[in-house]
């Protein structure tokens, strides 16, 4: 059905419009001036008025709403590429902040605390499930694709809220299910309840439960099995997921112009792009896993197609748990997601730390392939979700997974979704070396709202709730999050002496200079002044000390950059030319940018390092926060020492240009 | 003077008297080589003409065997080092292109790059040429980040037994080692060998002391720390007994003889730590060892194997080192061939011996540098770290299909052995520390 919304029954409005549908064949009538709106702000464009029947757009004043008209928001500013330099933060809608004081989090909270967003640095929010939803399984079964559960807000809020970030040069992604619904979705609601009916093949059903017996069962701790009996049709339904969440069917052109056409409502509506969640599980064949089939990655091109089609430089993000060699698939030939989340990555940083080696992590890295031209990495730290292990790879595959498994400390974690904070036993050192890691590792790094403070969690309140309590905004009551009754909340705030929020929230650690809060915000400032963390190559630095974590991000003329072990370009080596000293931005491209090494220390003790740098020899090393030149590089080795949990981020400056009176900085005085 | 002997190409007549000078100078500037000895010049051979020049020499120098590479630079030349190397020039001479400085050619990374596409074909850029190791035998040069270039300087006639060892190793298939690119050989004499460079290596022997400085610093049980070094300890294991298989495949096997280990045993503690035989416990180790009536296999071995003779990359684990000349670092378990001459052939057991008494090692040495009074009482810690990483290399040792044919069977009997082992190799080391 070209056009109007896919799906044609009535969506709520809220109560201060005339009722009606999105396709009520009213016209737009007269200017919304005559509303007594106010007049465009400058720099907008002129108003767009299509028809009614297509998917109308017309771009609001502030403060007015058109009835029955879909508003929808300004697109985001900026060119292509920006999700490969750009900072994520996953954000709970329902536990960021409470504008209507009903005690849960909503769309106004989140567009109230944009300010915040932005002054730390923020480029794109990762907006988990705000879809109508029973909510059993953390809104990750969806029982409406088209509007906003009424908890979080409205269709309105939305767009308000998405024209604002945009202003701020923020942009938004939202998760998106597509393999499955909520058993409470009305297309399921009518495919179970007889054979024959219009949406009876919408849905995965089976006279027995035998098929697909390799597809392994995901949350084996709750189903026993991927097939649940439906009375009703006497049948039984297919469900990689809980017995509650029933897989679509692909194989139903139907179902595939369903999905697209709730693509496409969100892209209209200015949402800059979708984490597609389990992707890999969309299609099933007899004799196979059911995971990252052919046809998976057909219909994934066939969207990126027509996401590309009508909006350009929006983001597809797959949420794919699998090892590398399999997740680079999703990338297609850079005609599938633009992204993909490293999920191998993350234990292994944990387990890196622990080890004080770096070989957990270089082992992945060395095992990750090249990526197509302008796709990138999301990596992260931590998560919404605790480390599940039946849906991270096998256990054989990465033995990496079963020592973090039967590692102790963390063995006490398993199952129980854990912060950062608490998973490093608050230390402030560590977090601050996990972070740089984070940053300068290749990939663009999501923050899990909450973390920038050290947030810490509540292991009693479930696997995972433990992660999703309010965010902590002031030591006031229910940690400036809400103005509702303490009871109200949709989950208790943090209040123990050590993680409570009167000890840490977000208006103490902004007024203290030395916070947590401070040191991630200008660490995240001097990364985007150096585009080579995102767009950058990524070359192992070899030092004999198995402690010392070392590597150069250098500029990558070819947008292929890609951890893909040791990178051999031509293009290394490239000697900026007079006016290096001052640092390349990369503003006139990547020629005028230098290289980016860095140092970590995965040890709490202090370490001495030997790093091989003679690729860059007769360069020297400007240490990026403080902008203080090191001794230039030269000698078989370049010894640097560093303290527990130190790290250093060199810009290489090219060789100085013989100006008289101005002395070489690495020279002994 | 050079003998009527020398085998001599492309160097003029005035130029070889001149090598045998230049080979005392070079001696003068080699650690561990006498610049007094007698040189006598065997052979020598312009590798590559003009200038810059590559002459390679092999000579007595007092009754050993001895090869140098000689660098010729136009005088004036812009000399070019190794980064911190020292100029490495040994003198002067002139043959039919003309005077020249003589350098040594590991010094100069241009002239080692040359060397080197000579040699294997390979073309590296010589600004990426870095001295990784030197030694009174050999030199190792680094190239571009994935070749490493070894010069023999002490050499033997016929094979070299290290190399060949690894060598025979890298046809089997054991892929635990540096791949070899090719091997530098003239007149069945080995003079240098080009292997894949392992960047972003750590050796065994850090990392096993990243782990037990951890252990002291948080205590408990060392399964429990953080720094756990148990499953790579059950790697290093597991990759020792595809090394032994390999080893078997590629050389064969010999009978061992138990009895007469007991006697080597019995002989070299004797020899090197005769007070450790008056021990209850050593006493009781040799008698159960005489009384051991199992068959035993014995298959040429590392010889040196500790856990600085392997090393670890983020592609895993790997050997290197193998013993000097062939000859292992301790007796214990050597199969002696009929008139002693030819390779060794060892028990197994004897590497895994080496390898075990070195945890105890780090966990030592961890814990002198430490605490150097012994006031902080580690060696508690110390004996449970050496325990759990033991049982992990031997679990991985053991668990590998196939071993079993070669180490005695029954627990029993392999423990014996080790411990009996254990003691020589660890007299061998007291001796050695106490000799430097």
């Amino acid at each position: 059905m070209p056009g109007s919304p896919p799906f044609g029954r009535a969506r709520p409005m809220p109560s201060a419009m005339p009722t009606g549908t999105a396709a009520s064949g009213r016209t737009v009538g007269t200017a919304p001036e005559g509303d007594g709106a106010a007049a465009p702000k400058p720099g907008r464009g002129p108003r767009l008025r299509r028809a009614v029947g297509t998917q109308s757009q017309v771009r609001r004043g502030a403060g007015t709403r058109l009835p029955g008209i879909r508003p929808t928001a300004l697109p985001a500013k900026g060119g292509a590429d920006w999700y490969r330099r750009g900072v994520f933060y996953e954000v709970h809608t329902r536990g960021f902040f409470d504008a209507n004081n009903d005690g849960m989090g909503d769309l106004g909270g989140l567009r109230a605390k944009l300010d915040y967003l932005e002054w730390l640095g923020i480029d794109c929010l990762w907006l988990l499930p705000y879809y109508p939803s029973p909510l059993r399984d953390g809104g990750y079964d969806i029982s409406d694709f088209l509007t906003v559960h009424p908890d979080l807000g409205s269709l309105d809020d939305l767009v308000e809220f998405l024209d604002d970030a945009h202003r701020r040069g923020i942009r938004v992604i939202a998760d998106l299910v597509m393999n499955h619904t909520s058993d409470q979705h009305p297309w399921f609601l009518e495919s179970r309840s007889s054979r024959h009916n219009p949406k009876s093949d919408w849905y995965v059903w089976n006279d027995d439960d035998q098929r697909w017996p390799e597809a392994r069962v995901v949350f084996v701790d709750v189903e026993t099995s991927n097939w649940t009996w439906e009375p009703q049709r006497e049948q039984y339904y297919w469900h990689r997921f809980y017995s509650h969440q029933p897989d679509l069917n692909y194989e139903n052109p139907d179902v595939v112009q369903a999905m697209f056409g709730v693509v496409r409502f969100w892209l209209d509506l200015g949402l800059d792009g979708f984490r597609l969640d389990a992707v890999p599980y969309l299609f099933q064949r007899d004799g196979t896993t059911g995971e990252n089939l052919p046809e998976t990655h057909a219909l994934l091109r066939q969207l990126r197609k027509e996401v590309d089609s009508a909006h350009p430089n929006r983001v597809l993000l797959a949420e794919a748990n699998q090892w590398p060699a399999d997740l680079v698939d999703y990338f297609g030939d850079g005609d599938e997601c633009h992204m993909c989340f490293h999920f191998p990555l993350m234990p292994r940083l944990f387990m890196a730390v622990r080890r004080e080696q770096r070989f957990p992590v270089t082992e992945i890295l060395a095992q990750t392939p090249e990526i197509p031209s302008h796709c990138q990495w999301a990596i992260f730290l931590r998560n919404h979700d605790e480390l599940t292990l039946e849906k991270v790879t096998e256990e054989e595959r990465d033995y990496m997974v079963a020592e973090y498994v039967k590692d102790p400390r963390m063995r006490r974690h398993m199952g129980i979704g854990r912060r950062l904070a608490p998973l490093l036993d608050g230390d402030r050192r560590l977090a601050e070396l996990l972070h740089a890691v984070l940053f300068s590792l290749p990939g663009s790094p999501v923050i899990y709202y909450g973390d920038e403070v050290l947030m810490g969690d509540n292991v009693y309140l479930g696997d995972r709730d433990s992660v999703r309590t309010p965010m902590q905004w002031s030591p006031d009551r229910n940690g400036g999050f809400s103005r509702a009754d303490f009871a109200q909340l949709y989950l208790p705030p943090l209040m123990d002496p050590v993680y409570g929020y009167e000890a840490v929230n977000v208006e103490a650690q902004q007024r203290n200079p030395s916070s947590h809060l401070h040191w991630l915000r200008s660490i995240l400032q001097t990364r985007k002044q150096f585009p080579v963390f995102g767009t950058g190559a990524f070359d192992l630095v070899s030092c004999a000390n198995p402690s010392i974590l070392a590597y150069v991000r250098s500029p990558d003329p070819g947008g292929t950059a890609g951890p893909g072990g040791r990178n051999r370009r031509a293009g290394r080596g490239v000697r900026p030319g007079r006016g290096a000293r001052g640092g390349g931005r990369g503003e006139d491209g990547p020629g005028t940018e230098n290289p980016v090494l860095c140092v970590h220390n995965l040890s709490r003790f202090a370490q001495p390092a030997e790093l091989d740098l003679a690729r860059w020899a007769n360069r020297t090393p400007v240490e990026l926060l403080g902008r203080i030149p090191f001794p230039t590089v030269g000698g078989a080795t370049y010894g640097v020492t560093l303290g527990p949990y130190g790290f250093y981020w060199f810009e290489l400056l090219g060789e100085q240009s013989a100006e008289p009176g101005i002395p070489n900085p690495g020279m002994p005085a | 003077m050079t003998p009527p002997d020398t085998t001599v190409v492309g160097v003029s007549d005035a130029a070889r008297a001149a090598l045998v000078d230049l080979l005392s100078a070079y001696a003068a500037r080699r650690p561990g080589w006498d610049p007094e000895a007698p040189v006598r010049v065997l052979e020598a051979e312009a590798l590559v003409a003009g200038r810059p020049g590559i002459v390679d020499v092999i000579a007595d120098a007092g009754g050993r065997l001895v090869h140098v590479v000689l660098g010729l630079r136009s005088p004036g030349d812009q000399p070019r080092v190794v980064p911190d190397g020292d100029d490495g020039v040994i003198g002067e001479f002139e043959d039919h292109d003309g005077p020249a400085v003589v350098i040594d050619a590991t010094r100069d990374p241009e002239v080692a790059a040359m060397l080197l596409q000579q040699v294997s074909g390979e073309e590296v850029g010589p600004n990426l040429v870095r001295l990784l190791r030197e030694d009174p035998s050999s030199v190792t040069l680094a190239m571009e980040d994935r070749i490493s270039f070894t010069v023999y300087n002490h050499i033997v006639d016929g094979p070299r037994p290290e190399l060949e060892v690894f060598l025979a190793l890298d046809e089997t298939g054991f892929n635990h080692l540096a791949a070899p690119v090719g091997v530098w050989r003239r007149a069945g004499r080995d003079l240098g060998v080009v292997q894949e460079y392992l960047p972003g290596a750590s050796s065994g022997y850090a990392l096993a002391m990243t782990s037990v400085r951890d252990l002291y610093a948080s205590g408990g049980p060392p399964e429990l720390a953080g720094g756990d070094f148990g499953a790579e300890a059950h790697r290093i294991g597991t990759m020792t007994a595809r090394m032994h298989l390999c080893l078997d495949k590629a050389f064969g096997r010999r009978t061992g003889d138990m009895a007469q280990w007991a006697r080597d045993v019995e002989a070299s503690l004797r020899e090197l730590e005769p007070a450790i035989l008056d021990r209850p416990e050593v006493v009781q180790v040799l008698g159960e060892l005489r009384a051991l009536q199992v068959p035993s296999e014995a298959i040429r071995t590392h010889g040196d194997f500790h856990l600085g003779r392997t090393c670890r990359t983020e592609q895993g684990w790997y050997v290197v080192d193998f013993a000097a000349g062939g000859r292992p670092t301790s007796n214990a378990g050597a199969v002696v061939a009929p008139g002693g001459e030819g390779p060794v052939f060892r028990s197994p057991v004897a590497d895994v011996a080496d390898m075990l008494w070195s945890f105890g090692l780090v966990a030592r040495t961890a814990a002198d540098e430490r605490d150097p009074s012994g006031r902080e009482g580690l060696s508690e810690l110390a004996q449970a770290w050496e325990t759990r990483n033991r049982r992990a290399f031997l679990a991985g040792y053991l668990g590998v299909p196939g071993i079993s044919g070669l180490v005695p069977p029954g627990r029993d009997a392999l423990r014996v052995l080790t411990e009996a082992f254990e003691l020589v190799r660890a007299a061998v080391h007291e001796a050695r520390s106490n000799r430097d």
